[in-house]
């Protein structure tokens, strides 16, 4: 039997959720990555924590909803997102009830965390 | 050790983004619109070099901005030593 290397990965989501089809991409690798038990983590910095705002209703337009999507990521054991701690006062976003369990993270915090995988891919 | 890839012009939120990560230790290569910030005297260069990360330039992507008298400080390779940066660090980040 073969066994296979798993390499962990951090997907890094640094665009809003509308602008560009970047959020809906990094999505689907997360999902995809996560399916095949490879071990994923999130954060979220710059613009990209846009993403995270409460009460997005893509119900008007008929397109898919990111932040539904990023609701379910408990489902797949994402449980924990990393959150640039700057860009998140910037843009006044409270985590209080953000559906998975997050982490603020200064500049020195981010880079020390970027280290510690195999793997870095920028949406 | 991160080798981060930033291909944005210094107006541009990846610029912001990546000069946040970059710190000692790391490299970051400028390429395509990100060889704007090796301007010599420009704010977008000073935060470059503050970060404390190796800087080098593409030559051929400056060459084509007409970027030719880079800042002190920022080394000039060409496509060889690009491949030579991705041997040295085993992940990259892309900033675009």
């Amino acid at each position: 039997m073969t066994q296979t290397i798993k390499k962990s990965v951090l997907i890094v989501l640094r665009h809003s959720p509308y602008g560009s089809s970047l959020a809906k991409a990094a999505l689907d690798v997360t999902l995809a990555t996560a399916a095949f038990e490879q071990a994923v983590d999130l954060l979220f910095l710059g613009d990209g924590v846009l993403q995270l705002l409460p009460d997005q209703d893509s119900r008007p337009l008929g397109i898919r909803n990111v932040g539904r999507q990023l609701a379910s990521l408990p489902l797949y054991d994402i449980n924990c997102v990393y959150v640039d701690a700057e860009s998140a006062k910037r843009y006044n976003i409270s985590l209080l009830h953000a559906p998975f369990e997050t982490r603020l993270l200064d500049r020195t915090a981010m880079n020390r965390l970027m280290v510690g995988y195999d793997h870095l891919l920028g949406f | 050790m991160i080798l981060h890839t930033l291909n944005a012009s210094p107006a541009s939120a990846a610029f912001h983004d990546c000069i946040q990560v970059a710190t000692a230790g790391d490299a970051v290569i400028l390429l395509g619109d990100g060889v704007y910030a090796a301007i010599k005297g420009t704010t977008a260069c000073t935060e470059l070099t503050a970060t404390g990360a190796e800087l080098y330039l593409l030559s051929p992507d400056a060459r084509l901005a007409g970027v030719i008298n880079p800042a002190a400080g920022i080394n000039c390779i060409e496509m060889d030593g690009f491949v030579t940066l991705t041997e040295r660090f085993s992940r990259q980040m892309a900033w675009y």
